[in-house]
């Protein structure tokens, strides 16, 4: 699923461009969202290397999965605007 | 009193103009002056788009900038009481402080007087009516316009003719009067003179509801030679004075700070008018002075009225302000913050309707603040102390500690502290869209009030959990207690994500951080399912508990997602084109299951099992 999700998303968000009931996205406007995701993926990183519970730990490389998810997603779609 | 006001005030007219025919042209020229102020308002809110609104909000840093800003805006709009109006509405929101709002009034004050320089240096010396006209004529062709902004110029060229029609008309009107009556009969001299006057000039403005209007009144009046220049003086004053009524009207409706602002505009004109009526002769002389200087006429009456207006007003902003934090101080002594009751809203008022950004603004803090009442109302109904799970670094833990029942009426909680502000959140927002708001904020104000409803709907079930919270986690009953804890646990999770993300800096923030408890709320719904199979295969519960608890469950998670939905809607990036982003990298529904197939960031890959359903 993944990134051809993103990718029919960004489909139906280029039509909605085109008339007229979408705002433009522009790649400073990814980049921006992108900074905030890499900065809690680092930081969920720090979390893990200081959490000593083994459940908790478990919990947050979850997190730390959907957060370099989210990361990939940006890269890709910052890829296709520019 | 308000009852007698209108048949009084018609009647009034009416015997005048019966008396003097010619009254009716002053009167017909006032009203005018008024309707060109009306419309050269409704110009500025259109054509402005917010853009008055956006600057008051940086404009306050200082008390310098805030007075600079008062001068300025109301140079600009021609109208004090429309600024003291937008002022209390932002401070009402509180988007301001006290300080700065009273920092605009003073300049307010100052850039009232622009007023009467151009009343005297052209009103009364070109045939401004000329300009009128063609004024008035070219508007209504651009007020037909469909761009919001030509109907905005439309709107405040045709509202600048009326103004100069009034004008116009106000003077013709005294010409023609002198020759019938001469008010100058009524001239009174001395400190009587000085005080009757002074009231005349409150009582005409508080009438008229604009000290503008009062002024061109007193303007004209003196260039026809019906009233005395000392009397003008007074009249002047009084004006000051009678100018605060708009912002004590606008204040009814406003919270305690708006109350405040409009105390502080009434003791700076008091102050500044006693003062101008104690050194009266003083500032006479200054008057004769500085008129030399800049060659004024000696017999220029007009003129010299529009400087001792401006020396008197500047005066008084010059004795104020180094007193202005004690200014503060009697204000705030006086108008007592009331003791915050969470049960009603905190920031919905008639004030901050005036404005789309007040508005908005307002109603995000407001549905901020029944999130607040909703969230300890939850994990109080869950036998949690919020302060406890906030600080805790072990929820799970915390939640397996808190066995002893919380003093709770959930329904009356849900009454009191919910119910009450959904309402009028939901009034607020019908309010809202029977004003004509721009689609962006109209989009925002519906958004936020599905905010409200998501976050009412997650405290109606945990109503339903209540019950058997209450029977399985006050003291350890093997599987059961177990499953109810591991309920508890999520919920408090959510409520801690959604604190932290509430906490972190808006610029640093980001919606798409809720996707993380999103795929949690997910897996645990269904590993859940998986324990109870596993808890009736091994006989730890029954399958009567189970059923029970599978129902407690769906309202559990149920509870969750609203909540996650209510956050991510709350925090979701202001600006469109970033929201647009948020929402192209957020994972569908159908994603939650398995957010990382195609994905090389996921734990692999994972087929969707058997799950508690979305009970949306």
């Amino acid at each position: 699923m993944g990134l051809k999700k993103l990718a029919a998303k960004v489909a139906e968000y280029n039509e909605r461009l085109e008339s007229g009931k979408a705002n433009k996205i522009k790649p400073g406007h990814v980049d921006k969202v992108l900074e905030k995701l890499r900065k809690k993926a680092e930081e969920l990183e720090t979390e893990i290397a200081a959490t000593q519970s083994a459940e908790k730990q478990a919990r947050l490389k979850k997190k730390l999965c959907v957060a370099r998810a989210h990361v990939e997603r940006a890269e890709w779609l910052l890829k296709e605007l520019s | 009193m308000t009852r007698y006001y209108l048949p009084v005030a018609i009647a009034a007219l009416l015997l005048t103009f019966w008396f003097s025919p010619d009254a009716q042209e002053i009167a017909a020229g006032v009203a005018i002056f008024l309707f060109g102020m009306l419309m050269l308002e409704d110009g500025f809110k259109l054509f402005g788009g917010g853009a008055l609104e956006r600057v008051l909000e940086t404009a306050t840093g200082s008390t310098t900038r805030a007075i600079s800003f008062g001068i300025v805006s109301t140079t600009l709009l021609q109208s004090s009481s429309l600024v003291s109006v937008i002022t209390i509405s932002f401070l009402s929101a509180g988007l301001i402080s006290l300080i700065g709002g009273v920092g605009i009034i003073f300049g307010a004050n100052i850039g009232t007087t622009t007023g009467a320089w151009l009343v005297a240096g052209l009103g009364l010396k070109v045939n401004i009516a000329a300009y009128a006209m063609p004024m008035i004529a070219l508007s209504i062709i651009l007020v037909f316009q469909k761009s919001k902004a030509l109907r905005g110029i439309g709107y405040a060229l045709g509202g600048l003719g009326f103004l100069f029609l009034g004008i116009h008309h106000m003077k013709e009107g005294f010409d023609a009067f002198k020759d019938q009556i001469d008010l100058k009969r009524f001239a009174l001299a001395g400190v009587f003179g000085l005080f009757v006057y002074s009231l005349i000039g409150t009582a005409a403005t508080v009438i008229m509801q604009s000290s503008h209007a009062t002024m061109v009144l007193i303007l004209t009046a003196l260039a026809a030679g019906q009233i005395s220049y000392e009397n003008a003086l007074a009249l002047s004053i009084g004006a000051n004075i009678g100018t605060t009524i708009t912002a004590i009207i606008g204040s009814l409706g406003a919270n305690f700070q708006g109350k405040r602002l409009a105390l502080a505009h009434l003791v700076f004109n008091a102050v500044t008018a006693a003062v101008a009526l104690i050194l009266i002769a003083p500032l006479r002389e200054a008057v004769d002075w500085i008129s030399q200087i800049v060659g004024i006429a000696p017999g220029d009456y007009a003129m010299k009225l529009a400087v001792f207006h401006t020396i008197f007003n500047v005066l008084g902003v010059v004795l104020m302000v180094p007193v202005l934090h004690r200014l503060i101080w009697f204000i705030e002594h006086r108008i007592a913050e009331p003791v915050p009751d969470v049960s009603r809203p905190h920031f919905l008022n008639e004030a901050v309707d005036e404005f789309p950004q007040t508005l908005e603004i307002a109603l995000r803090k407001e549905v901020l603040h029944l999130y607040e009442n909703a969230a300890e109302l939850i994990l109080h109904g869950l036998n949690l102390h919020r302060q406890r799970i906030f600080e805790t670094d072990d929820v799970a833990a915390e939640v397996r500690r808190s066995r002893t029942p919380l003093e709770l009426d959930i329904d009356e909680g849900y009454e009191r502290r919910v119910k009450t502000l959904y309402s009028a959140i939901v009034e607020f927002t019908t309010r809202a869209g029977d004003k004509r708001l721009a689609p962006e904020i109209a989009n925002r104000v519906y958004a936020l009030r599905d905010v409200a409803s998501d976050v009412v709907q997650a405290v109606k079930s945990v109503k339903h959990l209540r019950k058997n919270i209450l029977r399985y986690t006050t003291r350890p009953q093997g599987a059961a207690t177990e499953l109810y804890d591991g309920l508890r646990t999520e919920i408090a999770r959510i409520a801690v994500e959604i604190r932290k993300l509430g906490l972190a800096p808006a610029e640093q923030r980001s919606a798409l951080w809720l996707d993380q408890e999103r795929v949690q709320i997910e897996e645990a719904a269904r590993s859940t399912t998986q324990r109870v199979d596993a808890f009736i295969r091994s006989e730890d519960l029954s399958p009567a508990a189970a059923t029970s608890f599978l129902n407690d469950a769906g309202y559990a998670y149920s509870a969750m997602r609203d909540l996650i939905d209510a956050a991510r809607s709350y925090y979701i990036e202001r600006d469109s084109a970033m929201a647009e982003v948020e929402r192209l990298l957020s994972f569908d529904e159908e994603e939650l299951d398995d957010p990382f197939v195609g994905s090389e960031s996921g734990p692999g890959s994972r087929s969707p099992e058997g799950s508690i359903t979305r009970t949306s």
